[in-house]
């Protein structure tokens, strides 16, 4: 059988003014008609690349060098302009990354969607209109009609992806390309979006390749996967089988970096040591070799191809055999004694939030009118403890970056206290907030524009020692013994930030932080913009330092499979309120809350056998904080709630409360109703909710062939 | 949309209520007494006191500046003593001959500058990027009265087809007085319509990198499509800023232009009324300077709001 | 999307490398040159082998000659000497009034990171400085001091407060809400120590093309004001009075006009070269 599309060592080079950066490197593939492939790879891999030389629209300065795409039988790189133009959208459509960006801001949606419909199709302006409401009840916008005639600022993200794949569906494609449609998003919104995507697959058989960094995804939609590295498809086959018995190094490793909720949560991470190659140079041998410490001698100087392994399977590795499983990638120095701590007795309370609340200044309600209130905090309250890390779990706009910021106390709250070491630190004069921050430093999401791109790594570091009053000798001598600590080399006091890659530099950020000498350490998404096999890196030198210097950490993160693995407890936050707190096995083993229990739920999961796990998706998006819900501010998605079920009038009207003192606390009315069912199990989550209504559908991914 | 034009509207009159003031009460920072100088040399303090009474120069500065306020809010703009004539009436014969000549180098400007900015814009090709791109930087520096003058040189002396100066027939008859307009036109158009075609081709340079141009492109758009609808009208709100800031540019480069070419417009009249210290009348056309770029500002935000939802709804 | 991904790493940070780099483009070179030399001379017109520009008697109009190298003007003054010397007003400006207004403006942009009620006085007050243009601003100024050299050096001062103020506060604006900004202030750096070592730094670049232009935009302020007669004003020399006088004999003699023209157009072309070969480098990365 002829497939539908067909790629043969297909070069991308990008001819950039500092020299050529080779992207891809000789990929081949095929797709058949109806299936689902992912790409998979990290920052750098030219997964992306791939996918916009697929319709042969790659940006310059790239240009596609060589090799073939076949699309039904007809070479793409032939066309013309016009029968390139005919094809995009047509018979092959694509989605972007971010979907906000990707829809033209002053257009209405109406208009947008039209245009695609009839660049293909010579139908009038009204049979147009009725095909774009079609296509939003399809994709599952609410009221199309209405929504037709809003232009793109009145959509969330989510909306926006879904309006994306209707106009790519616009003239029944037999191939989307979706080029990291979810990573944009929120997770109960990925799982919206997967759910959108899957379906369409499946009712329509359109072939979908998805270009991803996360496996779990890929478990999650994709019959078959290519992982990529280096600018080139290092391994291939069925994504359960590849997942379950990978027969690349690089496969397995990045399987093993990545935290996952079907395991138990002291299994360690692995820790890729080093930086994929910079696509500038050629690669002599394996990309991979060089970060593989099973690499043998020939690994080094002689590429492998992808050769055929077991059933559909291929790989790129002069190491496997193809059919036994690849020995566990050896611990280095580096990747550090990853024992499971034991229960440590918990110290005593360092850090005590009690009612915290911050409001900001909204929008106007009217023209002149005074400006409305926006909650980010509502009555947060928690405790830190010696020696602890808490971990804080919440979408985008839950307020749990506020959190970071008061405890920082570089925002005084609106209302409650902070106290620290048994001191009031609610509202610090300059003084007293710089006494404080001796204690309380943080970690940024981003390593880039943590630093000062104007200054070495000497000079940050030493400006806040200077500022403790330490000069000459015994200021070098504390600097180097910094980035000693983090595991960096005392010769590059020197360099400036950008000299370094993402993972280096958020090994300087930590430095920083740690030159006061603090006792508590905020890390605000700490690892949430690094590649998996960086993350592992940092989280583990998170906890080796929490080990030797005895720190507290305040863990704010969105991923709850990451989050769980650092953290002794979790909170979960919605709409500016604490949902949950509890260790975190009773949160993430145990949870309480419907929205824990969603969330848990949502988090896609790389491991095979996680993939009969149920999955609850919740509908709609997380309300404006500008105007919360009244009573439990959940109630409007539960799945349990009252648009569920019309008795529980409760929760619209009184606010739940959690115990603050309890161990494991819920705030819900109907705590411990709705729980989570373990992988394997195929009770029904809730026996009252009938299926494929209301807020909730719940979905059981077949076994993958 | 209507709340948006009133609060810009009400923004426009605040700034310039702060501009009056500011000019009121700057150009009372001017050394010496206007009265003495009015009166003459040789005036005794007798003449100086009557005029200065005339003149209200008596009153406290406030009075002075509300009664000032008030008769031009009523209409009456004052008298010039030293042409010693209406101001009204002084304008009303200057400022039709200004609103010629800038009317039309903007028309020039915004066609020129449009054309060369899509030009710019659109092609990829090195050779039409370069030459265009210095051929604009170039009208873009050269100052309007060095343009003039060159301009006269060529037009006028050397080759002798344009008149080098005056409004000819004037506005009674202004299909004649098109030879005369065409050279301060350019002069004042060329630095505006260089400007137009520099942010217009750095504003569709940026907006063809964003990512809905890519996803118009993967849904088979074609290239005038993508240009038309999504390229150039996402181009646009930058480059009206520019445009409303532009219109002070092009007041100035009037004044210029109008002393280059003798054209008798009011940049002529404020020159003469600073050089003589007639400061009733500067004060008046400095304030209808003022005026006129508020006016031009905020229709530049008007129409920016109309191209941009996200503008009327206040997010940018 | 991310269609070049970890591609380019960022350029050097180090300033005196990137500004070797923008002298690389042979654009911004040889404009450089021209302005170095343009500056220097007119500086130094006072002690060299000049004639006297305020000298009359000569032949009125004499063509270009050996004694003349440009010619004299209408009072038989030597045109040569007097361009030098309409340079040297032009430099003066530059290397006065330029420096002055940027300073007043780069302080009170700082300034604005202090105080919340001052950034707000402090952005009125450039809403409002918009509406003037340089030349309207130069008509006020004139109005007030009188024509002369003081006026432009006033209006030029005035009309780079707020093209620095506004770009300094901008930078103030986009750095304060950057991490290391907050890292600084939270491992101990007080507010002047993080406005003077932080974000001013990071503004540096762009302050710097600022300079370029507005050395740029002094030339023409000189140009426009005495063009108009109410900068320099005759017998004293500037590029712009010159122009201003020979346009009156353009019939009679064309070549008097020559000099000043050129001059300032290059002068003015050449900083424009500069500022946006700067741009280029150091903001576009």
């Amino acid at each position: 059988m002829i497939p539908l599309l067909s790629v043969r060592d297909l070069v991308t080079t990008f001819h950039t003014s500092d020299g050529p950066v080779q992207a891809v490197r000789g990929v081949s593939f095929d797709l058949s008609a109806g299936e689902t492939l992912a790409i998979v790879g990290e920052s750098g891999s030219g997964k992306s690349v791939t996918a916009t030389s697929l319709m042969n629209m790659v940006r310059a300065p790239g240009r596609i060098e060589s090799g073939s795409i076949t699309f039904k039988g007809v070479d793409v790189l032939a066309k013309s302009r016009d029968e390139l133009r005919q094809m995009r959208g047509a018979a092959m459509s694509m989605i972007f990354q971010d979907p906000v960006a990707a829809l033209d801001p002053l257009m209405r949606i109406r208009d947008q969607l039209g245009e695609a419909i009839r660049a293909h199709s010579a139908i009038s302006a009204s049979a147009a209109n009725a095909r774009a409401i079609e296509l939003m009840h399809q994709v599952g916008i609410p009221d199309p009609e209405a929504r037709l005639r809003d232009y793109p600022l009145a959509f969330s993200g989510g909306m926006s992806q879904r309006v994306m794949i209707a106009m790519a569906l616009a003239n029944d494609p037999e191939v989307i390309i979706a080029d990291e449609p979810t990573t944009a998003l929120d997770v109960t919104v990925q799982a919206q979006i997967l759910d959108v995507l899957d379906t369409l697959n499946r009712d329509r058989g359109t072939a979908v390749i998805l270009i991803t960094h996360n496996l779990g995804v890929v478990a999650q939609l994709c019959q078959r996967v290519a992982v990529m590295y280096g600018g080139k498809i290092v391994e291939t086959g069925p994504t359960a089988e590849v997942f379950a018995n990978p027969q690349h190094p690089y496969t397995r490793d990045l399987l093993a970096a990545t935290p996952k909720l079907s395991q138990p949560r002291d299994v360690p991470l692995v820790a890729i040591s080093g930086r994929p190659p910079t696509m500038r140079e050629p690669i002599i041998g394996c990309s991979y070799a060089p970060r593989d410490p099973l690499a043998v001698a020939r690994c080094f100087v002689e590429a492998p191809a992808l050769e055929p392994g077991e059933g559909a399977r291929r790989h790129a590795c002069w190491v496997s055999d193809g059919t036994t499983s690849l020995p566990p990638r050896p611990e280095l120095g580096l990747e550090i004694d990853q024992a499971p701590r034991a229960a440590a007795p918990r110290g005593a309370a360092l850090l005590q939030v009690a009612d915290l609340t911050k409001q900001f200044d909204g929008p106007r309600a009217r023209a002149f009118g005074r400006r409305q209130q926006v909650r980010a905090v509502d009555g947060v309250t928690f405790d830190v403890h010696q020696g602890e890390t808490l971990g804080l779990v919440g979408e985008s706009g839950c307020g749990k970056s506020t959190i970071a910021k008061l405890v920082l106390g570089v925002e005084s709250p609106t209302g409650g206290s902070i106290r620290y070491a048994g001191q009031d630190s609610t509202v610090l004069s300059a003084a007293a907030r710089r006494r404080y921050n001796r204690n309380v430093q943080i970690v940024f999401q981003n390593p880039m524009s943590a630093l000062n791109p104007r200054r070495t790594v000497g000079s940050m570091l030493s400006e806040p020692l200077a500022l403790q009053g330490m000069r000459g000798q015994e200021l070098r001598d504390r600097r180097d013994a910094l980035l000693e600590l983090v595991g960096m080399d005392a010769s590059i006091a020197n360099r400036f930030p950008h000299e370094f890659s993402g993972g280096q530099r958020q090994r300087l950020v930590i430095a920083r932080a740690l030159a006061v000498d603090p006792q508590l350490i905020v890390c605000d998404e700490a690892v949430a913009a690094l590649d998996v096999s960086l993350q592992a890196q940092i989280i583990n030198l998170l906890k080796e330092l929490q080990t030797r210097l005895g720190l507290s950490y305040l863990f704010i993160g969105h991923d709850l499979a990451t989050v769980r693995h650092i953290a002794d407890r979790i909170m979960v936050m919605y709409l500016g309120q604490i949902v949950e707190q509890g260790t975190a096995e009773q949160v993430t083993g145990n949870p309480q809350h419907p929205y824990t229990v969603s969330l848990l739920s949502a988090v896609p999961d790389p491991d095979p056998s996680a993939l009969s796990r149920q999955r609850v998706i919740l509908q709609g998006e997380v309300p404006t904080p500008l105007n919360p819900p009244s009573g439990c501010r959940f109630h409007t998605r539960c799945p349990i709630g009252p648009t569920m079920r019309t008795d529980r009038e409760i929760c619209r009207t009184e606010k739940p409360t959690a115990d603050p003192e309890a161990e494991h606390g819920v705030a819900c009315h109907f705590a411990g109703e709705f729980t989570l069912v373990g992988s394997g199990s195929s009770a029904p989550i809730s026996a009252d909710v009938p299926h494929g209504l209301g807020p909730v559908r719940q979905t059981t991914r077949k076994t993958l062939q | 949309m209507l709340i948006f034009t009133a609060k810009r509207v009400l923004s426009g009159l605040i700034v310039l209520l702060v501009a009056s003031v500011v000019i009121f009460f700057i150009l009372r920072l001017a050394p010496g007494d206007p009265a003495a100088a009015l009166a003459g040399a040789d005036a005794d303090q007798a003449t100086i006191d009557a005029i200065r009474t005339r003149l209200g120069l008596d009153l406290p500065l406030w009075q002075q500046y509300a009664s000032w306020l008030g008769g031009i809010l009523t209409g009456n703009l004052g008298d010039s003593f030293i042409l010693s004539a209406p101001i009204a009436e002084l304008i009303g014969d200057s400022l039709p001959n200004t609103v010629f000549l800038a009317g039309g180098a903007l028309l020039l400007a915004l066609v020129g500058g449009a054309v060369v900015g899509i030009v710019l814009g659109v092609s990829r090709r090195r050779a039409v990027n370069s030459v265009f791109t210095a051929a604009n930087s170039v009208a873009f520096a050269v100052p309007p009265y060095v343009t003039g003058v060159f301009l006269t040189l060529v037009f006028s002396i050397y080759l002798g087809v344009l008149p080098s100066g005056g409004v000819g027939p004037g506005l009674g008859d202004p299909v004649g007085a098109i030879p005369y307009l065409l050279l301060p036109a350019v002069t004042l158009a060329l630095p505006t319509g260089a400007t137009i075609a520099r942010f217009l081709a750095a504003s569709m340079r940026r907006q063809r990198e964003e990512d809905f141009v890519q996803a118009g492109i993967a849904k088979g758009l074609t290239t005038t499509t993508l240009f038309a609808r999504h390229v150039i009208p996402n181009s646009l709100p930058p480059v009206l800023t520019v445009l409303g800031i532009q219109i002070g540019q092009l007041l100035a480069g009037a004044i210029i232009v109008e002393v280059v070419f003798a054209w008798p417009g009011v940049g002529q009249l404020i020159l003469q009324s600073v050089i003589t210290r007639d400061y009733l009348l500067t004060q008046v056309l400095l304030l209808l300077a003022v005026a006129v770029f508020v006016v031009m500002q905020t229709l530049t935000d008007l129409a920016d709001a109309a191209l941009d939802p996200r503008v009327r709804m206040g997010i940018r | 999307m991310t269609a070049i991904p970890e591609l380019s790493p960022a350029r050097s940070r180090r300033l005196p490398s990137a500004l070797r780099g923008t002298l690389a483009d042979p654009g911004v070179f040889i404009a450089t040159v021209i302005v170095i030399i343009f500056v220097s001379v007119g500086l130094l017109a006072p002690f060299l082998p000049l004639q006297s520009p305020y000298l009359q008697g000569g032949q009125a109009f004499a063509p270009p000659s050996a004694e003349h190298w440009l010619g004299t003007d209408e009072f038989g003054r030597d045109l040569f000497s007097r361009v030098l010397f309409g340079i040297r007003q032009d430099a003066l400006v530059g290397v006065i009034a330029v420096p002055i207004g940027a300073l007043m403006g780069i302080l009170l942009g700082l300034a604005s990171g202090l105080n919340r009620i001052l950034d707000a006085v402090l952005q009125r007050i450039l809403d409002v400085s918009l509406a003037f243009s340089s030349l309207v601003m130069g008509i006020v100024v004139a109005a007030i001091v009188g024509a002369g050299i003081e006026a432009v050096l006033i209006t030029v001062a005035l009309v780079n407060v707020p093209l620095f103020g506004r770009l300094t506060r901008s930078a103030v604006r986009s750095q304060q809400v950057r991490d290391y900004v907050t890292a600084a202030r939270v491992t101990g750096a007080g507010p002047i120590r993080v406005l003077v070592r932080h974000v001013l730094p990071n503004a540096v670049d762009a302050l710097i093309v600022q300079a370029a232009l507005s050395l740029s935009i002094a030339v023409f302020i000189e140009g426009a004001m005495s063009f108009v007669g109410i900068g320099v004003r005759p017998p004293e020399p500037s590029l712009g009075s010159l122009l201003r006088s020979s346009s009156s004999f353009l019939a009679i003699a064309p070549l008097y006009a020559i000099a000043p023209m050129v001059i300032l157009t290059a002068l003015v072309l050449c900083f424009n070269v500069i500022g946006d070969g700067l741009n280029r480098r150091l903001l576009r990365r």
